[in-house]
Formats: structure tokens, C-alpha cells, sequence
């Protein structure tokens, strides 16, 4: 029995040293490590799922998009993918922009790109059968004729007057006709228009023109039909929109979605790469280039032959760069890990490129109740947190501090940092001016009404202002005073929070200044559901209870604060303006900032782009914390490779090259 | 016996289903809305009327909009679901991945095919192990092998495997480079047949080591301690005063007896195979159940986190039924007749 043992594992053993004279990484190889796992769909955009790692492959192999973001986040066209873009605002006040592509435009198996692969994606992922097979593709929205292509033509109508129970009746009676009509045919899409083989055009509704970002709307992607549905498929438009061709019942559909959307080897894509392998197993994705790529927006190509995606953990991430099973790790952040990366470099063998986050981590406020109704109030709060402290002590020491929504590299910021600079207010620490504010704002009681001393500080407000706040003290007269007390909700295991607990929450300054600020810590999900107020789960959600949440924000390349401070009740209910702040020229502002501009007006968009900071920045409804510094770190074998926070791996990697 | 095993699995069948509607209700007693959660970071994306279409279609996919009694039902199979089919846990449908958004039967098998490989190795190695050196150190009392094995032991017992992980990684992967940090796989390899078997166990020896270091302390332990009971008793004695070879006196007269509580232990281990060890297989980026099970709960992804704990459930079930059916086999006075 000993020998057995002994012998079993001097075996293993000895196969583990073998496996030392395993081959390197060879030349020509980037391995890739993200802690985000690959989940294996591989279906355009977001139309499933939103995961990190998913995401950032299926740019690297889908990338003839027919408008592209630049380096510095603008729109361009692609010219690569598109001969010309042409936009015309019609009579009725929609805008139709008529798209004409190369015509050398192949996929990686070699097989022709035409318009009807550009209008196959949103005909097939708007169409009813993949609504309701989980796509998550929104955007018939824009385009005219949209809300009736997603019901394949059928129309709901509900009489004036109708009861929520018979509104429901006929909502799922619909939902049947919906299901039942497909089996019929397919509906055409009356916005959605193939010219010729080379050519398409697409109608935008006229409440979402003029936008500045209208170009989006002109943003269309080759979608191989022979993958996705087989054979029998077409796309055609016979003078009423175009349409999809062939069976689009669930029965017929659901299968060959299925097997597209996680479909790995023979994958028909336009990008530049082409995935080769993904094993599910070690969750390991090999991509190589695509040899029939013409290049992206600006021409360019890859040069590294292959490219591997595995998954790494952030407690052995280091080591396994370096001893080479990884080459590169994105995204790096706070000062243990930048500290690390650093130390990696001064080694030898690595380098590193760093650039600004386009967000920043935040308080945010309910400004619609309780003493964070209060400007004054949020000030106070802003001047009771030494932010500047705070980002470094957080970011160790590599982070930025913002006074504002936007991030460093915007190119609006960038353009305009002189005039913010003397416009914003940076709220620097000072407990003389938080007291005055409080002070000035009515603060001066006590709990019982008298005149104010120590301890938390009381206002009298009007009834309206009261609303249903918990710590509202009403005396005999019926006066109602509303303490500076603000109950924050924080998440767990959170490092933001424990640091403003001990920064802002703890700090004697604020007992000075007659404030107390009380945490609630909960899951993330559960801080959702107070910060939108979601009745859904359960009645006390509704109920206003939480002033301050501690949260992050990112902003993409498309600038749109459309909606965020909406004043409507029905927007607000679905979770717009979650800083339940209501001022009209902040909602004019954000409103005016995209649907007020021409795309052709940059200028135009900065002027609005600063009055909304500046106004944003004096109500406050969030206080940014930090914006953090991101590292990249890789081999040094890689040359060329820079990234910022809108240019990540998948775009970077294409310029990059590899040098053993 | 056969009413006996009749009886064990009509009562394991009650229980399970007491359990999974406790944890069915459990984790939907979470307060959260998973359908905000899952379109929360589109919003930015979207426009107010394309947020609400998705809100409500996801509640209507995810079918959120009925009472928990019959979203339990549908999701055991035992009522129809929005389409009218019958499609349960009863009908071999173990749910459906929100995170992954692929059916829970798809996703597990790689992980649980690569935990019960790895387990293998494990149970092989540390049983392999720990008996003989409980046996031999239980005879060698207070002699200085049995000190020192139970200073290791002890250590091996105490030292949180997370440690132990690092710790072996930074020797044998970073100084020594023996094996890789991590993963299954040399990347972006194609190996085929011996090859990737090679390279397979290249990169699970350390994990393997790993785990059978930590685990070691605990086995050894408790076989000594069921040994040095057995040795103590009067039969030992009895048949050492005869003459009885000291080989058969261990291995024939005090292991057979000190088996009884060891045999508990050893079912557990087998039943084990399918159970993945979340920190070892987190620490080496390893796809294995243990991971996936904290995966699944860290992503929010009930329905694949209950498939995972049910299925373990059964096993612990099931187990429990063999264990005692064991013990019949083990020693004749427990035998069961009824």
C-alpha cells in the first residue's frame, strides 16, 4: 500500500515536470486575462447579455459597423464599411439617413457583404419571435414604423375607459394575435428601407430629431443571414419596408437562434478577428485574425496573429503575469494594485498605460424629501467631506477629483476646463461654512423649538416640506420641525462606504456643524429598490426613507442626459431622475443639450453641455467622490498598445504589435 | 431491508420536496427585483419608452408577476408555464441562467465534469494517505513520528487553504516554476490525446497537492484516534496474549473495528466527488462546481445557485441512506432487518 501511494505520487509528480517543458507563449500571441468570465454568447451587442468579456469579443470580431467611435469618443463613419452616409430631414419632421456600402465588403468565410446583412440585425432582433425569445433590442423605438413591426402589424386597441382587468384581457389576447400572426408572414418594417443590393436607408421618427448624437440612429452592422437562419432565409422589401423571408415562428426560430448565438467554430463574422475556439471547460477563447478584413474606420489591420482570452483571478493575477501564462491585464485600479503593477514594471519586462475613468464614484442624494430636500443641506455635506482627502486616501493616490458629471477626457471638459474652472464650485472642507449654510437655511432649533445649542439642529417646515419624514418632530402648536439628521443607505463590503463612515459620518465636524448622517447597509439589489422607490417588492419601498446612497457612475462616449432630471411623473415612476431633483431649466438643459442640437453643432453642444455643469454642480444633487486612475499592464513584447476610457483592448489591440 | 429502503426513499423524496419549497421561498424572499437588475445597465442606453417595454418584458419572461406558491409549482414542473408546457425539475428542466441565459443543465456539466476528475485524484490521495499514516502513528504512539505528524497535522488543519493555495502557488508556479499559476489549460493550445491529458495534469497537480495538503491533518486524526480506541480495547489484548502476529492484530482486529466511525467519514468523501472546493478552484481560475456555486449566488443567478444546492441536497440525501446501509456491511451488530 505504501508503495503504491508513493509510487501514484511520484507519478503525478513527474507528469507535472514534464508538463514544465510545455511550449511558451509563442510570437505573434497576446494572452488576455479578465477577471469577468466569458459566458460563450457571441450574438451582436447587448442583445442578450451585457457581460464585460462577451462584450469585448464580439467587438473584436464584429467591427463593420457603418458608424464607428474615433479615439476620441466622436462618431465617425466608417469608412471602410460605408461609400457615403446621407442625412435629409423630411417634411413631416423625421429624418432618413441613406446608407450606401462598399461593395467589397466581405465576411471572414469569404462570402459577400451586402444591405440586406445591415438591415438583417434589427429586422431579425426587433421581429416579435426574438422579442419574446429574450432580445433585448430596443431600438424599432426610433424608427418609424418600429412599434408595428415588433406586433408584426397587428394593432392593440383599447377603448377609453376599459378596466385595468379587461385592459390585461387584452393585452395577452393581443399578445396571442401577435404570436398567431407570424405564422401568417412577416410584417415589414416601414422605416427600414432597401434601395438596391449596396444601398439602404432608414426613417427616424420625428420626436427623436433633431439629436445631437442622431448618427447612432445610421448605425448598422452586417448580420451573416446563412448563420443565424439557414437556408430559406432572405431579406426583401417589396416598396412597404423591408422584411425577413422564411418561417419566424418560435418552433422554427428558437433552435436556430440557439445555436447562433453560441455557435464558436465557423462563426461568420466581420471583425478583425474571427473566433477560432472557446472551451467551455477552461473558458478560454482563441481568436486569430481575419484575413479578409478590410480594416476599421482609419484602414487599419491587425498584426498579431492570435489572440487569447482566458479568465484570471485578482488573487494570483500578478503572478501569473509574470511568469507569462498571461501577457496583459486591463483596467487596473486603487493603489494595491496599481502599487503592484508598478512594481511588476520596475522589475523589467512589463510596461504600462494609464488614462482617466469617464466616471466617478458618488453620493447622491434624494432631493425631493427630508433635509436633503435642502440645497443648503447638500451643501453642508459637501463641505463636511474633505473629498480631495478622500479620493487619494481611496484611490491610493491615483485618482482625480471631478466637481461635476463628466469625466477628464471629454473632449467637452478638455475644451472647456478654463471656464469650469472658473465657474465650479469645488466645495473645499470647511465646517465654518457648512454651520452658516445650515444656519442660513433654518436650521436654528432645537428639538423642542428652542433657540439652537448643541446636538442635531432643527427647521421649521411647511407641511409640504415635512411630507412623511420619520424624524419630523411636531410640537403642541402643531409647528413641525425636521432635524438635520440623513439616513444614508450603503451597500456591503464596501470600501466607499466603510472610508465615509469614517471621512464624513464619524466625522466630529459634523456633530459640530448639528448634522448626523445614519448608515443602513444592504445588498445592492435592496438599495435599488429604495433608491427607485420600487413599490413592486414590497409597500415601504415607496415610501421616501433614504437621502443619500453611495454609488458609481460611468458615462459611454455618447453624452445623452436626456431624461435623467425629467419632470414627469411617468417617467420618474420607471426610474428616471433618481435624484428626484425637480428643476426645470436642469431638465430644459439636459433635454435641449441632445434634442436641441443639430449632430453638425459641436460648439452648439458644449455651450449647453457647460451651462448644465454649472447649474448641476450649484443644486448638486450627487457629490463625486472620485474618478479613478485605470492601469493597463502587459508584456513589453507589446508594442504600440494605448488605451483610454473610451479606446479599450478590442480597438486598441489593433494598432498594437508584437516584438519577441 | 428492501421496506427499509423503500421507506428511507419515500421519506427522502418528502424531504426534498419540504426543501426545495424552503429555498425556493428563501431566495425569493431576497428583497430584489431581478428584473431591474438585469436591465439596470442598459438604462443608460435606453429611452424612458424603450426602458419600460424591456422592464416589462423581462418581469414577463423571468414571470415575476405571479404568487411565489406558483412560480414554486412551476419551476417543480407541476403547473404549466407561460407557454402552457409542463416544464420542471420533474421534467429534467432545472431552470434557467440569468446570467448565463442558457438552461442550468447546459452549464453544468463541464464544471461538474472537471470537480469529479479532480476529486478523484484527491480522494485517491488523501485516502491513500491518511489511513495508513493514522494506522501507523496510532501504533507509534507518542513516538516522534506520531508528534511530528500531528504537529503537521495540526498545521495542515489550521492554515486556511486560501493560504495554503497562495503559499504554493508563489513556491512551485512563481520561484520554482514547476507548474502553472493557474488554469486548465495552456492557453490558446489545441493538444489532443496524450498531449492534453499531459497538460491536463500539468495544470491540476498543484491544486491537487493543494487540497490533498489541507486536507490531510482532519483524516489522519481522526483514523488514529479510531485506532488507538480499537487498540485499547480487551479483544487487542486478548489476541496479542495469544501470539497473534502484531499485522493481524492492526489490520485484522483493530482497523476492522476502528473502521465503523472511519466509514462515515470515507462515504463523505466519495459523496464529496461532486462537490467543487470554491477557494481552491477561485484561487486557480479552475471551472470547477465549487466556484460556480459562489458564482451563481455572487451573480445573483438563483435559479442556477438552487439547482446546484439541490442537487447537493440529494447527494447529502442519498448519502445518508448509503451510510447507514454501510454500516450493515461494515459491522454485522448494526445490520438492518426492518
Amino acid at each position: 500500500m505504501k508503495k503504491l501511494v508513493a509510487l501514484l505520487m511520484a507519478g503525478l509528480m513527474l507528469i507535472g515536470v514534464i508538463g514544465v517543458g510545455a511550449e511558451p507563449v509563442g510570437s505573434g500571441e497576446i494572452i488576455y486575462a479578465s477577471t469577468t468570465e466569458i459566458s460563450g454568447d457571441w450574438a451582436h451587442g447587448a442583445i442578450w447579455t451585457n457581460n464585460a468579456t462577451d462584450n469585448m469579443i464580439r467587438g473584436l470580431i464584429n467591427d463593420y459597423s457603418t458608424i464607428s467611435f474615433n479615439q476620441g469618443g466622436a462618431m465617425v463613419n466608417n469608412a471602410s464599411v460605408t461609400e457615403s452616409v446621407e442625412g435629409v430631414v423630411n417634411e413631416d419632421g423625421t429624418k432618413t439617413f441613406t446608407i450606401k456600402v462598399a461593395q467589397d465588403l466581405v465576411f471572414n468565410d469569404g462570402s459577400p457583404i451586402t444591405a440586406k446583412h445591415f438591415v438583417a440585425g434589427p429586422l431579425l432582433f426587433s421581429s416579435p419571435t426574438l422579442l419574446g425569445m429574450g432580445s433585448k433590442n430596443q431600438a424599432y423605438e426610433y424608427y418609424v414604423g418600429g412599434q408595428a413591426y415588433r406586433n408584426n402589424g397587428q394593432v392593440l386597441e383599447i377603448p377609453e375607459g376599459t378596466s385595468d382587468e379587461d385592459k390585461t384581457k387584452l393585452e395577452e389576447d393581443f399578445k396571442a394575435a401577435v404570436t398567431a400572426s407570424v405564422a401568417e408572414g412577416n410584417a415589414a418594417f416601414e422605416g427600414i428601407r432597401l434601395i438596391d443590393d449596396y444601398t439602404f436607408s432608414v426613417t427616424i421618427v420625428s420626436k427623436y430629431i433633431p439629436y445631437y448624437y442622431d448618427l447612432s440612429y445610421a448605425s448598422f452592422s452586417p448580420l451573416s443571414i446563412a448563420m443565424w437562419l439557414g437556408e430559406g432565409y432572405d431579406v426583401k422589401d417589396d416598396g412597404e419596408g423591408a422584411y425577413i423571408v422564411g418561417d419566424m415562428t418560435a418552433e422554427t426560430l428558437a433552435p436556430k437562434i440557439e445555436n447562433a448565438r453560441f455557435l464558436t467554430e465557423g462563426r461568420v463574422t466581420a471583425g478583425p478577428y474571427s473566433l477560432v475556439s472557446y472551451d467551455v471547460g477552461a473558458k478560454q477563447a482563441v481568436l486569430e485574425i481575419n484575413p479578409n478584413y478590410k480594416g476599421n474606420f482609419e484602414g487599419q489591420k491587425p498584426s498579431i496573429q492570435k489572440l487569447i482570452i482566458v479568465k484570471a483571478e485578482k488573487a494570483t493575477q500578478f503572478d501569473a503575469l509574470e511568469t507569462g501564462a498571461i501577457n496583459l491585464i486591463s483596467g487596473l485600479t486603487g493603489g494595491d494594485e496599481v502599487n503592484k503593477a508598478l512594481d511588476l514594471v520596475a522589475k523589467g519586462g512589463f510596461e504600462t498605460v494609464n488614462y482617466e475613468r469617464n466616471g466617478y464614484g458618488k453620493i447622491q442624494f434624494a432631493s425631493d424629501f427630508g433635509p436633503t430636500q435642502f440645497k443648503a443641506v447638500r451643501h453642508a455635506v459637501a463641505h463636511l467631506l474633505d473629498r480631495q482627502e478622500f479620493a487619494t486616501t481611496f484611490t491610493g493616490g491615483y485618482g482625480a477629483l471631478v466637481h461635476g458629471p463628466y469625466g477628464l477626457a471629454m473632449w467637452m471638459y478638455q475644451e472647456s476646463e478654463e471656464e469650469l474652472n472658473e465657474k465650479l464650485n469645488t466645495y473645499p472642507y470647511s465646517v465654518e461654512t457648512a454651520t452658516q449654510l445650515l444656519v442660513d437655511a433654518g436650521f436654528v432649533l432645537n428639538a423642542e423649538g428652542g433657540e439652537y445649542t448643541t446636538g442635531v439642529r432643527y427647521k421649521k417646515v411647511t407641511e409640504k416640506e415635512a411630507g412623511t419624514y420619520e424624524h419630523n418632530v411636531t410640537l403642541a402648536d402643531g409647528t413641525v420641525l425636521m432635524p438635520a439628521i440623513i439616513e444614508w443607505s450603503s451597500t456591503t463590503d464596501n470600501p466607499v462606504s466603510e472610508l465615509l463612515v469614517t471621512m464624513l459620518a464619524n466625522n466630529p465636524d459634523l456633530a459640530t456643524a448639528g448634522m448626523e448622517i445614519r448608515q443602513s447597509v444592504m445588498d445592492f439589489d435592496q438599495l435599488l429598490l429604495w433608491m427607485y422607490r420600487d413599490k413592486s417588492q414590497g409597500e415601504q419601498y415607496g415610501v421616501p426613507k433614504y437621502g443619500m446612497f453611495n454609488l458609481a457612475t460611468n458615462f459611454t462616449p455618447v453624452y445623452d442626459q436626456s431624461f435623467s432630471f425629467t419632470l414627469k411623473p411617468e417617467e420618474i415612476a420607471l426610474g428616471y431622475n433618481v435624484n428626484f431633483i425637480f428643476d426645470e431649466q436642469l431638465d430644459k438643459l439636459s433635454m435641449d443639450m441632445v434634442y436641441g442640437v443639430e449632430s453638425t453643432d459641436p460648439e452648439g453642444f458644449r455651450k449647453i453641455w457647460v451651462e448644465f455643469i454649472d447649474l448641476w454642480n450649484e443644486l448638486l444633487p450627487e457629490i463625486p467622490l472620485y474618478s479613478n486612475v485605470y492601469y493597463s499592464i502587459f508584456a513589453d513584447k507589446l508594442k504600440g498598445y494605448t488605451e483610454n476610457p473610451i479606446w479599450g483592448f478590442a480597438p486598441a489591440i489593433v494598432y498594437a504589435t508584437v516584438e519577441e | 431491508m428492501l421496506r427499509y429502503i423503500l421507506k428511507r426513499t419515500a421519506y427522502i423524496i418528502v424531504l426534498f420536496l419540504i426543501i426545495s419549497f424552503l429555498m425556493y421561498s428563501l431566495y425569493n424572499l431576497i428583497p430584489s427585483d431581478p428584473a431591474r437588475s438585469e436591465v439596470e445597465p442598459m438604462r443608460n442606453m435606453l429611452k424612458p419608452a424603450e426602458y419600460e417595454a424591456l422592464y416589462k418584458q423581462t418581469r414577463l419572461e423571468l414571470g415575476l408577476d405571479d404568487p411565489l406558491p406558483w412560480r414554486y409549482a412551476r419551476w417543480m414542473g407541476f403547473v404549466p408555464d407561460r407557454f402552457g408546457d409542463f416544464n420542471g425539475i420533474v421534467q429534467g428542466n432545472f431552470g434557467y441562467s440569468n446570467f448565463f441565459k442558457k438552461p442550468v443543465i447546459d452549464i453544468i456539466p463541464e464544471p461538474m465534469k472537471f470537480t469529479v476528475l479532480i476529486n478523484i485524484f484527491i480522494t485517491i490521495f488523501a485516502l491513500g494517505i491518511t489511513i495508513p499514516l493514522g494506522i501507523k502513528i496510532a501504533v507509534k504512539k507518542d513516538t516522534t513520528l506520531d508528534r511530528s505528524v500531528q504537529v503537521f497535522s495540526v498545521l495542515g488543519y489550521s492554515i486556511p487553504i486560501h493560504i495554503i493555495g497562495l503559499v504554493f502557488i508563489f513556491l512551485f508556479a512563481v520561484i520554482l516554476r514547476w507548474f502553472p499559476v493557474m488554469g486548465m489549460k495552456t492557453p490558446g493550445s489545441n493538444f489532443t490525446g496524450w498531449a492534453a491529458v499531459k497538460d491536463f495534469i500539468y495544470h491540476i497537480t498543484l491544486p491537487v497537492i493543494v487540497l490533498v495538503f489541507a486536507s490531510l491533518g482532519s483524516m489522519t486524526r481522526y483514523v488514529r484516534s479510531a485506532m488507538l480506541d480499537a487498540l485499547s480495547m480487551d479483544y487487542v489484548r486478548t489476541a496479542r496474549a495469544k501470539g497473534v502476529r502484531e499485522k493481524v492484530v492492526i489490520y485484522s482486529h483493530a482497523w476492522r473495528n476502528a473502521l465503523l466511525p472511519v466509514i462515515t467519514l470515507i462515504i463523505g468523501w466519495f459523496l464529496g466527488i461532486f462537490g467543487g472546493s470554491t477557494i481552491t478552484e477561485s484561487t486557480f481560475s479552475l471551472n470547477g462546481m465549487g466556484r460556480l456555486n459562489i458564482q451563481s449566488l455572487t451573480n445573483k443567478d438563483y435559479e442556477l445557485a438552487l439547482a446546484i444546492q439541490l442537487f447537493y441536497i440529494s447527494i447529502a440525501l442519498v448519502g445518508r441512506l448509503l451510510t447507514d446501509l454501510s454500516y450493515g456491511f461494515v459491522d454485522p451488530r448494526v445490520r438492518i432487518t426492518k
